[in-house]
């Protein structure tokens, strides 16, 4: 298994935000995570990224054990990740907010970024390559240097996905990525996410805008932290516990 | 173009090099014009502080408003006259001791700091300011307490064959062009590193360490990196300001330093290289203009802080980058235009 | 003889601690509710200090009545103050820094051209000794004792039993949440500062009493505040109770044991063993 999470359990005080949570995602797969409001898909993504420690259980990445480990260290594995919220540098410009968010590769020292030596320059170049590459792949070169709380809430959610880019993810989760947005950026952000697939980074995927599940191979579904069902769209939809779950939600099915 | 330099005319980076060379060859000139001792004097101070004040900034543009800086310098100082009175190390090798150990003390602290943000930051940092300064207290025997540290050794003289003797104890010009040359080096680094990937970093962490630590930027490393610099040319700057002053006393380091560093670098503007040399300059030549006003003055300095908060919300620097960027019209950096 | 110096004991630490507890008290309010971080309270304090002396001492009204006056003046003082210099900066920590800072520096300046730098006396609110089956004590103390209870308990009732009070409650655990649900948030902020500020300048004027005056009295007492916040907790006003026993039992009994600046650092490095142990201070809310 890619990315596979035992009996994960989050308490937060007395309420268990999750509760022995078994998943698994396959490399290469796209995959969403459905559930309720309150079901604890957020926390599960800040479990796997490290911005919350399990209470309880294990998570697997790659076959290594990284429950627990800080967030810069699993982004290191390449473990990408968006916010719920458009969280993004607000004084940077676009293309700032995504050179600066290349640390992990290359690495300069600290005497090189001081003295500014070739080899530093070097690899700073190369950055900008790579950056300009992942502008264009995420269609933001038009807003290039605007800053980033000047930026459109469309172009925000695009940004924070081009961000996760820079640190060459293997698996990237993408927490409510079309939240907010009109019919036509829905449709160009899903392009967008089809097109990081198609270059072989797996996606695991939160989101209530149904539409997007066209995308996804496979549906997880939980409420109060725990799984209540998982399979392809179709077969979710018909489970009864699914249907409980969203009682009175008409999106749900 | 290199990662934080992301200003990609080039027109601007030449007017910006004319500007420093010429600040800098004014400076270095200025001795000829001014030959009062109570001016050379002030302007000594004004470096000094210059470089804690930029020191400052660079932990602040971190997202850490630390209020222990002026600790830090004592603690430079301090260890530099310690060393130089005690065993008669010379001043030359005891002013960098200052610094590293100003460093030390400060990535020791930094760690622990590193679980607080923001206001708490700010707050726990002062109880590590504090302590450094009770420590001076508790060290009587070497720091002479609240009585004061006297006989601290002046700079030695520099002996360069074929030149005329440079003797710091002649007049204040040698000191003045000491300080103006460690201030431009000081100021170089501090430069050159937030222009760079790890500048980049801090200022990532300070606008939101969620997002920083998601692409991978280690934010304890990064802000203890921040301390150690800051720490350390504050540290030097203490140092330094130890053998022209030759008599310390650690009240001068204690909170009230601290907060007065801080308005140095908030009112002078944190959001430029600038800000904070603008800033020192102004809070400290400015209320030494007024001085006759006696128990008035102090009026003037928190009239300037008003001012300054209700009318340049960047400080003064950011003034000066509103003016510029009204006359040249800068194209980058603005609203977008539909981009669809 | 050994009861009378464990009562004279007794009795300083809880007249310490409630000098601390009613200017930190007004600090966290100000921290957790406005969200700012503000250094002139412990200026506040002593402006409260010299209107009292002005009121009494000069003016000569009665002492009770100078002490009533200077609270409720302090107290439109802070309404003034919240609506010009606080208000319009409160999402901006950088500004704030400077405002308060600012304040520091001009109420100091006030009072050191009006009244003058040196040291001033408010006479006793309780003259003499007061003398309690054997043990004597000193009047002054246990009514800033007694009057800091009062004040306290007062605040605190005020907190948790009015519309208002729980409010500023609501605001300070999640203020974009109060706002949404129609708190008139600024209305809010002035009574908070109101109350802390009136709370500070009781304190000062008791403070006036006990030792004395001067335009600088409150540079010591603002690190006090800061250093029972942090122990308190953030966000935690009951903590802010236990914190200033703490620091004033600290206070009043180590430099029975200890002499000169080490009791500066004891006091300083157990503050910071706890903080080291629990980050979140003694009864913060786990981050
Ligand atoms: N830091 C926290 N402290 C306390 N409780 C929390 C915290 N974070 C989340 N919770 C609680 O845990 C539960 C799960 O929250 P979570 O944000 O994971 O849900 P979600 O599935 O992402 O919901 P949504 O669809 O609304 O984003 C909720 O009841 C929430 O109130
Ligand atoms: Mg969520």
């Amino acid at each position: 298994m890619f990315l596979e999470t035992k009996e994960l359990t989050k308490n937060f005080g007395g309420l268990a935000a999750v509760f022995q949570l078994e998943m698994s995602v396959r490399e290469g797969e796209i995959v969403g995570l459905i559930g309720p409001n309150g079901a604890g898909k957020t926390t599960v993504f800040n479990l796997i990224t490290g911005f919350l420690r399990p209470s309880g259980g294990r998570i697997l990445f790659d076959g290594k054990d990284i429950s627990g480990k800080k967030p810069h260290l699993i982004a290191k594995m390449g473990i990408g990740r968006t916010f719920q919220l458009a969280y993004l540098f607000p004084e940077f410009t676009v293309f700032e907010n995504i050179v600066t968010s290349f640390n992990l590769y290359p690495k300069s020292s600290f005497w090189e970024a001081l003295f500014k030596t070739p080899s530093y320059r070097r690899k700073e170049l190369y950055i900008l390559e790579q950056a300009k590459e992942i502008l264009y792949l995420v269609g933001l070169e038009g807003v290039k240097n605007v800053l980033g709380r000047n930026l459109p809430h469309g172009y925000q959610k695009l940004l924070t996905m081009a961000r996760a880019l820079a640190i060459k993810p293997r698996i990237l989760l993408l927490d409510e990525p079309i939240a907010g947005m009109s019919l036509e950026e829905i449709n160009y952000a899903m392009s967008v996410i089809e097109k990081i697939r198609s270059q072989g980074v797996t996606i695991l995927l939160v989101e209530h805008n149904m539409r997007i599940m066209t995308l996804c191979d496979r549906v997880i579904v939980i409420n109060f932290g725990n799984k209540i069902a998982e399979g392809s769209m179709e077969e979710v939809r018909q489970n009864q516990e699914v249907m409980k779950a969203y009682f009175g939600r008409e999106d749900a099915a | 173009m290199v990662a934080g330099e992301h200003a990609p005319s080039g027109g601007r980076n030449w007017i910006k090099t004319v500007a420093y060379a010429g600040l800098i060859i004014l400076l270095f000139l200025l001795p000829l014009f001014v030959d009062s001792v109570y001016y050379l004097h002030t302007f000594i101070i004004t470096l000094i502080y210059t470089i804690a004040a930029c020191s400052l900034r660079t932990i602040l543009i971190s997202g850490q408003l630390s209020i222990a800086h002026a600790a830090f310098m004592g603690l430079g100082a301090y260890v530099s006259s310690i060393f130089a009175r005690e065993l008669n190390w010379t001043p030359w090798l005891t002013i960098p001791l200052g610094g590293v150990s100003a460093m030390v003390v400060g990535v020791l602290a930094g760690y622990p700091l590193t679980r607080v943000r923001a206001i708490y930051f700010s707050m726990v940092s002062l109880f590590v300011g504090l302590a450094i300064v009770a420590l001076m207290g508790v060290f009587q025997k070497y720091t002479g307490g609240d009585i004061g540290l006297i006989g601290i050794p002046p700079l030695p003289s520099i002996t360069i064959p074929g030149l005329p003797t440079i003797n710091f104890l002649s007049s204040k010009i040698p000191y003045y062009y000491f300080f103006l040359l460690l201030t431009v080096f000081c100021l170089m680094i501090l430069h050159s590193l937030e222009n760079s990937r790890i500048g980049m970093s801090w200022k990532a962490i300070a606008q939101s360490y969620l997002v920083a630590s998601s692409v991978g930027i280690n934010e304890a490393g990064f802000r203890v990196l921040a301390l150690a610099v800051g720490c350390f040319f504050a540290g030097i700057a203490g140092a330094g300001y130890a053998h022209y002053n030759m008599v310390l006393t650690r009240s001068s380091f204690g909170f009230l330093s601290s907060v007065n560093l801080l308005i140095y670098v908030l009112v002078g503007g944190t959001g430029s290289f600038f800000g904070p040399i603008i800033g020192t300059t102004v809070l400290v030549i400015v209320p030494e203009i007024f001085r006759w006003l006696k128990t008035f003055a102090p009026f003037v300095f928190g009239g300037i802080m008003l001012l300054v908060v209700f009318f340049m919300p960047q400080g003064i620097a950011g003034l000066f980058e509103q003016v510029k960027t009204k006359f040249l019209h800068f194209q980058e950096r603005k609203k977008p235009r539909d981009v669809s | 003889m050994i009861s009378d110096v464990a009562a004279q004991t007794v009795v300083n630490v809880l007249m310490l601690s409630s000098i601390y507890i009613l200017v930190a008290l007004g600090f966290a309010l100000l921290l957790t509710v406005l969200g700012i971080l503000n250094f002139a309270h412990a200026a506040i304090y002593m402006v409260g200090g010299y209107i009292c002396y002005q009121l009494a001492v000069v003016v000569g009204i009665n002492q009770w009545a100078s002490l009533l006056i200077s609270m409720i003046a302090v107290g439109l003082l802070g309404l003034f103050l919240e609506r010009v210099f606080f208000r319009p900066f409160l999402k901006d920590m950088n500004r704030i820094v400077v405002v308060t800072l600012a304040l520091i520096i001009i109420l100091q300046a006030t009072i050191n051209v009006t009244v003058g730098s040196y040291i001033r006396r408010i006479p006793s609110f309780v003259p003499g000794v007061l003398r309690f089956s054997g043990v004597s004590v000193s009047g002054d103390r246990l009514a800033t004792f007694v009057i800091g209870g009062v004040l306290l308990l007062a605040v605190i009732l005020f907190i948790r039993k009015t519309k208002t009070g729980l409010q500023m409650l609501a605001i300070s655990q999640d203020s974009d949440g109060a706002a949404l649900q129609g708190i008139k948030t600024h209305r809010i902020f002035a009574v908070t500062t109101a109350i802390g500020c009136a709370l500070a300048a009781v304190a000062g004027s008791l403070m006036g009493a006990i030792l004395s005056l001067s335009p600088f009295m409150g540079d010591i007492m603002l690190v006090k505040a800061i250093e029972i916040v942090i122990l308190a907790g953030i966000g935690s006003i009951g903590g802010v109770l236990i914190g200033g026993l703490i620091l004033g039992a600290l206070d009043a009994t180590l430099p029975l044991f200890i002499s000169g600046s080490a009791t500066d650092l004891t006091g300083l490095c157990i503050i910071i063993i706890l903080l080291l142990i629990r980050p979140q201070g003694l009864f913060g809310r786990e981050v």
